[in-house]
This record gives C-alpha cells, structure tokens and sequence, in this order.
C-alpha cells in the first residue's frame, strides 16, 4: 500500500512542478511583473530559465524518488513471496 | 526589396552535407547490422546507453523547425512564441515520468502497441491510423523543408532534390532501423548543437554583443537597444487563456507522439531511462535558449542594424544572418546542421510510421505471420512511409501541410488520453477508447481552420492553425469521453462478455511492477471523478469567447 501511495502522489505532484516550471509564462500572463533581471526584463527571462534549468533539476529529482519507488514496489514484492512460501510451508 | 539567399558557392554545402550523409550511411549500416527481429528494429534491442538515448531523444525532437521554422514565428510573434516554445522541453520527462517507464517495462514496441493490449483491436487500429496521420505530416513537413533547403539555399530543383536526397535518407533510414537512427540521432544532436550555438555566436560577436562566448543567455546588452527599437518585443500580447491552452494543446500533445515516446521504450533499463531524461532536459535547455537568442538576435538585427528580411524569408532567418554576418564555409556548415535537424526527426516518424503499420496493423490482423517475415514487413513499411512521403511532398495535399504543432494537437486528442488513463485507471475499457479517438478526434478537425474554415473557436488565424483553440476544446472532451463511456458501460451486464476486465487488471498491474493484483489499485473513482470536472470546466472555458 505505502509503495502505491508514493507512485501515485510522486506522480501526480511531479506532473503538476513540471507542468508549472515549463509554463511560467501563464503565470506570468496572470500576474505580470515590471522589473528587470540580468538585463532582460523579468517576464522574458525567467520562464526561459525555468524551462531550462528548473525542468533540468525537476528531471534529477524525479529520476532520483523514481527510482527509489521502483526499488520499494520490489520490496513489497519481495516480502509478498516471501509471505506466499511460508503459506506453502 | 527580396533578395535571393543562396550560396555563391553551392558545391561547398553539397559537399559539406554530402559528407554528413557518408557518415550518417556508415554508422546505420554499422549499427543495425544484427537487426535479426522486429525488437531489435524498432527498440534497438532496447539497450540503449542514457547519454545517446538522451541526445538521440532531443535530436528526434528538435525538427528542420529549429533552423527554420521558429526563429519566423519568433520574427512573427516575438515573445508569446517564446513562452509557447519552452514548454515543449516538459514532453520527454512527462512521457517517462507518466507512461514511459512502464510501457518500456511492458516491452511496447509503440505507443499503439500498449492500446492493442490494453483495449483491443478495434481501438489500437483507429489509434494506429491517427498515429500514421500525424506521423505523415511531421515526415512530410520535414521531406518538404529539407527539399526547399535544396532548392533556395544550394539551388537544386525542389523536385530533383526531392527525389534524390529523399531516397537518399530513406535509404539509410531503412538500413540503420532503431539501433542505427539512435546512434545518428546522437551524432545529429551534437552537429545540430554545434552548427547552431557556434556560428551565432560569431553573428552575435559581429553585431557588437559582449556575451557572444554563451549566446544562449548572454545577450542581455542587445537589450535597451532592441526596447528602443521594437518596444513590443516582450509584450505578452495575448490573455492567460491563450497561456493555458498550450497545455492541453502542446504538453499533451507531445504526450502522445509516437516517435518521442518510442525513445524511452529503446533504453537498456527503467533507471536508464530516466537517466536520458535528464541528459534530455540539460541539451534541450540549452538549443532551444540559443533558439530563443536567435530569434533575438534575427529581430534585433532587422530593428537596429539595417538587415533586411522579406515575410517570404522569414523561415531563412537563421540562414541569412549566417550569409550576412559569417563566411561562406560557415553557413554550409549551418546548412548541415539544419538538415541533420530535418533527418532525426524524419528517421523518428518513419521508424514510428513502420512499427505502427507492421506491428499495430498488420501483426494485429494477422498475428499468427513468422518472426521473419514481420521483420521484412517492418524494413518495407518503413520504406514505403518514406516513399509516400516523398511522393506527397511533389505537390502536397493543403490539409497535410499544416503546422506540425497542429499535428501534436491530434496526437493529443486521440492517443495521449488513451494512454495515460489506460496506465492509471483500470476501469478504462475499450468503448470508452474507441469514443474518446474518434469523437475526440472527429471535433478537433472540424473546429481545425482545414476543413470547415468558418468554424473555428477564436478567428485568430495562428491560434485556430496551430490547434491551440481546438485542442483545449478536445483533448478534456476525449478525457470526459473516455472516463464516463468506461464507467457506464462496465455497469452494462449484457456488454461484459465483450471485455477483457481480468486480463486489463494484470496488465496495469504487471507494467507499474507488481506481482500480485490488488483492487484498491489504480481503481480511484474520485480520481476520475476530478478529471471529469476539471476537463468539464476546461471545455466549456475553450467554447467562451476568446477575445481575439
């Protein structure tokens, strides 16, 4: 059940940052902002660098908790076979 | 005034991109030599290395339309086509996060390969023929911009060109199979890289930009000049709905391509490919952010320093401002690099185009047909899409020569809804598949400008033509459809012998890992309730008024 949770809410979760760290532009498009950031204007640069670096980090991360549940689905796998031989004892 | 860009020299960029295709040629023959099975043909064997994967991922993805294609539509639109650029990078990760890794698990040759097993003939039939729809107009698209390059840049008939270097790359395309397109894929991506990134940093060092040695995100003194001349390029331009409908236009849209998510399924493991994904953000990132500069740079150049590009040029931007700031030599090489970008994507959609006539279609059909002789159907429908392609290209029908990313809209509304319920609710069944594609389907082409243009949802040419309007109309239709049509329907004792419940529950199970079948999983009927709600409230907001 733990392991389901997790694949379920990473899921989801992960889903929703990527889509909000490739789409800041609707944010922005909803709450503009008039400044500037290392030259650019705030509205421009921003969601380029979030397109790249923030999905950049987002993929390492999912990689990482990813592969981590893959590892706790086995587990639970195992602890079932395990369950079902001391049935068959 | 128009001016004819093509190179004084031709025969420098045939011989630069002649070479291109002698090492593309060797590292397909190289690489596929042991195609013995269909596995092997359309998944590589599925031992593909992160790294190459992960370049061989962006490659496939960044199409011709890298060189020619969005650097127009930046010329065009300016920012709004930036914003709506940089949430394609979220498609590979969202496929394996998603779907990918479990398809790859399940051992899918394609996308329509998990709708077979899942929903049944009928539906990954109608599936497969959407799939072959979209992948036609993508290789189309590509097979007609490699010809004009041709044409307008090395003065080659359009024709002539068509025939012999679209032979030509469908040659070798047939010859490498997966394993061979992967290992170009990678190559590609580096020369598209390279071809792309160095030649504008020497534009931008012509031009006067300090930060010329990382074009990508270094030209931020070009700025007061270009809000002098052009005080609108970063203007947003259009409302938050037009934000939003790149959702379920592009980000799932992307969701249901074939050809991109056909590259997790090629990876040696579960943690390789999720390995490739991050190789994929990092090289994607930094393409498209030189994309965007570019873009910039064209604008900047046409605002403040004199260069002159007729709307007929506008796609050769990238081109021109080679020709105007670099040398001859150069611009070859950036010619190379364009049509490397043309090739990946191309070997993508024919390798899809194969697997989803050879498997989804006719090993569906006849399923009983030797190992052998699917192999040679794989080589032959991966030759024949290219020769239709080819053929189409000769004088293209107006309804294939859309903007690919109208294409993603339809893949979108037939595939990904099928895809990503299928994987995560197992009361999903085959009536609701085949109504979700074919009404889905069916609404998003005749709200599409193509068919019927005086029913379209905003008016506004680019919005309607790219599928942004229609596809937020769609895709939560074919959501809803498929959601409730499953749900009533396995109520319905007289339709139970007709589905496969069982055997759908050990699937879902067996693909996300587990070995034994609990009811509890991927069984939440509030979960679907909520997308019901949400794709509700979507579609209704896509049929309001657009104030376009």
């Amino acid at each position: 059940m733990k392991a389901y949770k997790k694949e379920v809410q990473f899921t989801i979760w992960m889903t929703a940052a990527f889509i909000l760290v490739g789409n800041v532009g609707l944010i922005f498009s909803i709450f503009p902002v008039d400044a500037m950031l290392f030259g650019f204007p705030v509205m421009y640069i921003v969601p380029i660098l979030m397109g790249w670096f923030g999905v950049f980090l987002l993929t390492l991360v999912a990689g990482k908790i990813g592969n981590r549940i893959d590892d706790e689905i086995e587990r639970e796998n195992d602890t079932l076979g395990n369950a079902d031989e001391a049935k068959e004892v | 005034m128009e001016q004819n860009w093509q190179l004084d020299n031709p025969i420098l960029g045939l011989v630069v991109v002649g070479a291109t295709f002698v090492l593309f040629y060797i590292v397909g023959f190289v690489s596929n030599r042991q195609s013995k099975s269909a596995k092997e043909l359309y998944v590589g064997g599925s031992n593909v290395g992160a790294i190459t994967n992960g370049l061989a991922m962006a490659a496939t993805y960044m199409s011709l339309a890298t060189f020619l294609g969005i650097t127009a539509l930046i010329l065009q639109l300016q920012v709004p086509f930036i914003m709506l650029w940089i949430q394609l990078i979220l498609a590979i990760p969202l496929i394996t996060i998603i779907y990918g890794t479990s398809l790859r698990r399940m051992g899918a040759f394609s996308p329509t390969h998990f709708i077979r097993d899942r929903y049944g003939t009928t539906a990954s039939i109608i599936a497969a023929l959407f799939m072959i729809l979209v992948s036609i107009m993508y290789a189309l698209g590509q097979m007609i911009g490699i010809a004009i390059t041709f044409e307008t840049l090395l003065g080659i008939p359009y024709i002539t060109g068509l025939f012999i270097f679209g032979i030509l790359i469908v040659g070798y395309i047939t010859i490498g199979g997966m394993a061979g397109a992967t290992n170009n894929a990678a190559i590609q991506m580096v020369i598209i890289a390279l071809m792309f990134i160095v030649p504008l940093a020497a534009i931008m060092k012509a031009i006067g930009a300090s930060g010329w040695y990382f074009p990508p995100l270094l030209y931020s003194d070009m700025v007061p000049a270009m809000m002098d001349a052009l005080p609108t390029f970063f203007d947003y331009q259009f409302s938050p709905k037009w934000y939003f409908s790149i959702i379920p236009a592009l980000t799932i849209g992307a969701l249901g391509l074939p050809h991109l998510a056909m590259r997790v399924y090629t990876a040696s493991s579960l943690k390789s490919a999720r390995s490739a994904m991050v190789w994929f953000a990092f090289i994607l990132g930094l393409v498209f952010s030189a994309t965007y500069a570019m873009g910039f740079v064209g604008v900047f150049a046409t605002t403040t320093q004199g260069v002159t590009i007729s709307d007929a040029d506008a796609d050769k931007l990238t081109i021109i401002l080679n020709m105007v700031y670099n040398p001859e030599w150069v611009t070859a090489l950036v010619i190379a690099g364009a049509i490397s970008a043309g090739l990946s994507t191309l070997s993508g959609n024919l390798l899809a185009i194969g697997a989803l006539i050879s498997q989804d279609i006719i090993s569906t059909l006849k399923p009983n047909i030797s190992q052998r002789l699917n192999l040679r159907i794989g080589f032959i429908a991966i030759f024949a899409g290219g020769i239709a392609s080819i053929l189409l290209a000769i004088n293209p029908p107006a309804f294939l020569v859309v903007s690919i990313l109208w294409a993603f809209g339809l893949a979108g509304v037939t595939n990904a809804p099928l895809i990503i319920v299928g994987v995560w609710w197992k009361e999903a069944n085959k009536f609701g598949a085949i109504a979700a594609s074919v009404v889905g389907g069916a609404i998003y082409i005749i709200v599409s400008p193509f068919v019927f243009p005086s029913i379209v949802l905003t008016g506004h040419g680019v919005t309607d033509g790219m599928g942004l309007s229609g596809a937020m109309l769609a895709v939560p239709i074919s959501f809803i459809l498929l959601i409730v049509v499953s749900y009533i329907t396995n109520r319905i004792p007289s339709l139970s012998g007709k589905l496969t419940k069982q055997a759908d529950i050990e699937l879902i199970e067996r693909i996300h890992g587990w070995k034994d079948i609990k009811a509890y999983r991927y069984n939440s009927t509030i979960g679907a309730g909520i997308t019901v709600v949400v794709s509700a409230a979507v579609a209704i907001w896509a049929l309001m008024p657009w104030g376009m």
